[in-house]
């Protein structure tokens, strides 16, 4: 059992700031990943969980017990490098067989479990060979070897699947899935890629700047993002933002900009009355269009296609409205065209309020 | 068609003579790195022939023009007298009864080359022993561990070895003195250390440095201490730099000169470059003994150089990493 707590945790490397102020509870048997762009300090903090790294502010407690100065091999942690960091001068047996030599383990028990380890990630065949005999998929799976036969409380993984190629990458996210599942222990995942991080967290913390974000759900972070940075960070292509203003009109609150003038739904209009003139930042997901319902006043936007590009299942359309530049993927059972004018209908219930200035949201921000 | 038929390509005859060209060009360069590795080999293993040569012939033979570079009447008293000599006191008087010009003779202190092969060998050892043992956690430290003043004390070791012996001596002597160390082979490798250890180092962190982070951080995880990280991934993968080093400071101290010459007095503490030296100084010169000396002198260094020359390899490293 592995419960992980950061209390106000900071790192600073000099003057660098690389985390700050964490706070950050993860749950016994939870699979949490820490997503953000290079340098938002991810890695810093996987770091620190196992020991790796020393705190310079804060505490961090494994369950109850505060481990800050706990050295690595005395956490019961195991970790998953972005380079696999295999023991070039081992075989691939005794690579897996490592961690529990260093733990002093019974050499039958060492055997069973490597074997049970290698069976399971099928690389029975390769143990005897070296790291640099193996190809990136094989040494991906002896590094996950590794760390699984240790059956530690937390499983710590630093970017596993950049390394391979992106067929690879969609097996291996299946493969950790079901490796948290069967394992039952915490894991703690850090990644850039947010198709990574969706698909495989109970719970995403999203990172920048060596500050939280935002932590939730992959629906909540990708559905309800508190800011413009977390709402541009998942969704690819990325959510389209416009600039403008809201405006009060009788009951109805619109954003307005230039020609292009949105209704907000009543659950919204409730959050931002009262604010009548207020610049804003509204953001559009790329896929929040309606198709085969015709465009109506206040839930659509007209404007002209500078390009389209289709991508197999869908189109993306390029298209210019309200002076700005602004991404869609619509479906192709309309055929869009290059410089043609078009109006798309909006689903504004999913449309994301941005305060200009604070960038935060005021749909979702307390 | 006839005319046709006889006319010559252009093409192709231009195509030919491109690649008889190149072949040529490529024989020449073929011929020149032959040429060049000939000569070097000569440069190189000239003198090595000629002092194992000239061991096995007389003294009248080692002068004679032109040289032999092949012993007409090889002999091995000289050997012989190295290792089984008898020990009689070798006198002004006895001397005298032989003759210089044919040779023959073995100087006053012939009897000290062995104890000081020993002594060059024990001392060597220690110094390889301790190069290793404190060099080693030194160089992991401050290639791996980030520490307040890293930086200052990787300068600090690394100016130390531009101060020439020479300007040491005085303060090495005060200091042996003071500790009653001279005439003690102790001293030598007291002042060997401090020579050796910092290019030891400087050696070591250049090549952790460039083992990746991550195999440090894999083995604290995997449950290694500092320690067994360093002995149990760092030094199986150093195994290169390792033999150079013990190359590098067995060499050195079975080579130095200045420093064993004022800290050792007597045949009890001396090294093989003094005592080989010493024959140079005796009643005569005896080149054909002291050649002898030479090939004594360079055999444990030989082994030394042909027992690691397997780990002299690289590439180690290969797939440690992503690739």
């Amino acid at each position: 059992m592995a419960r992980i707590r950061f209390d106000n945790v900071t790192k600073r490397y000099g003057n660098v700031v690389a985390v700050e102020g964490l706070d950050l509870e993860i749950r016994d048997k939870e699979f949490v990943v820490l997503l953000g762009p290079s340098g938002c300090g991810k890695t810093t903090t996987l770091n620190m969980i196992a020991g790796l790294e020393e705190l310079t502010e804060g505490d961090i407690y494994f369950d109850d017990q505060i481990v800050n100065f706990m050295p690595p091999h005395k956490r019961d942690a195991a970790m998953v490098f972005q380079s696999y960091a295999l023991y070039p001068h081992k075989s691939v047996y005794e690579n897996i067989a490592f961690g529990l030599r260093m733990r002093r383990f019974d050499q039958t028990e060492i055997d069973r479990r490597v074997r049970d380890a290698a069976k399971r990630l099928e690389i029975e065949h390769l143990l005897k060979r070296r790291p640099s005999q193996l190809s990136g998929g094989q040494r991906q799976r002896v590094a996950l070897g590794r760390a699984m036969v240790r059956q530690p409380a937390v499983f710590l993984m630093d970017e596993p699947l950049s390394n391979l190629d992106a067929v690879l990458r969609i097996s291996m996210r299946a493969e950790i899935k079901q490796l948290h599942q069967s394992m039952k222990t915490t894991f703690v995942y850090v990644t850039h890629d947010q198709a990574e991080a969706l698909t495989l967290a109970d719970r995403i913390v999203v990172m920048n700047l060596g500050l939280v974000q935002q932590i939730g759900t992959a629906d909540e972070i990708y559905e309800q993002p508190l800011n413009m940075f977390v709402a541009s960070f998942l969704g690819s292509p990325p959510i389209n933002y416009i600039e403008g203003r809201i405006e009060e009109v009788g009951d109805e609150v619109r954003f307005r900009r230039e020609s292009i003038k949105l209704r907000f739904p009543p659950h919204m209009a409730k959050r931002l009355a009262g604010q009548n003139g207020r610049e804003m930042v509204l953001g559009i997901r790329p896929e929040d269009v309606i198709e085969n319902i015709p465009p109506v006043e206040g839930e659509s936007l007209h404007g002209h296609v500078n390009f389209v590009l289709p991508v197999g299942s869908d189109q993306y359309l390029n298209m210019r409205a309200g002076g700005v530049e602004l991404f869609f993927r619509v479906g192709k059972e309309v055929r869009h065209a290059n410089d043609e004018d078009v109006a798309l209908a909006i689903n504004i219930n999913r449309l994301h309020v941005f305060d200009k200035e604070t960038q935060t949201s005021l749909l979702y921000q307390d | 068609m006839k005319n046709i038929a006889h006319t010559r390509n252009p093409l192709s005859s231009d195509k030919e003579r491109y690649r008889t060209k190149s072949r040529l060009s490529e024989r020449g360069r073929a011929m020149f790195i032959f040429v060049c590795s000939v000569l070097l080999l000569a440069y190189l293993l000239a003198p090595i022939t000629w002092l194992v040569s000239s061991s096995f012939q007389t003294e009248a033979e080692i002068v004679s023009v032109p040289p032999h570079w092949i012993p007409e009447e090889p002999t091995t008293k000289n050997f012989e007298a190295i290792f089984f000599q008898e020990q009689k006191e070798v006198t002004y008087e006895s001397r005298k009864q032989v003759d210089p010009v044919s040779g023959g003779y073995i100087p006053s202190t012939a009897k000290n080359l062995l104890p000081a092969l020993r002594n060059s060998f024990v001392v060597a050892c220690l110094v390889v022993i301790f190069n290793l043992l404190v060099g080693v956690p030194a160089a992991y430290a401050m290639a791996k561990i980030r520490f307040l003043g890293r930086n200052s004390s990787v300068y600090f070791i690394l100016t130390t070895r531009v101060i020439p012996d020479i300007a040491l001596v005085v303060p090495f002597f005060l200091v042996i003195k003071n500790l009653g160390l001279l005439d003690n082979i102790l001293s030598l490798v007291l002042t060997y250390l401090a020579v050796t250890v910092p290019f030891t180092v400087f050696i070591l962190i250049s090549y952790f440095e460039s083992l990746p982070d991550e195999l440090d951080k894999a083995a604290r995880v995997d449950g290694c201490s500092r320690f067994r990280t360093m002995t149990h991934v760092y030094l199986p993968l150093a195994l290169p730099s390792l033999v150079a080093v013990v190359l590098f400071t067995f060499l050195t101290s079975w080579n130095e000169f200045l420093l064993a010459l004022m800290f050792t007095q007597t045949p009890a503490s001396q090294t093989v470059p003094i005592i080989v030296a010493s024959f140079t100084s005796d009643f005569t010169i005896s080149f054909s003994f002291i050649n002898a000396a030479g090939v004594v002198a360079i055999i444990p260094p030989i082994i030394i150089a042909i027992m690691f020359e397997k780990y002299i390899v690289s590439g180690l490293t290969v797939g440690a990493v992503k690739g």
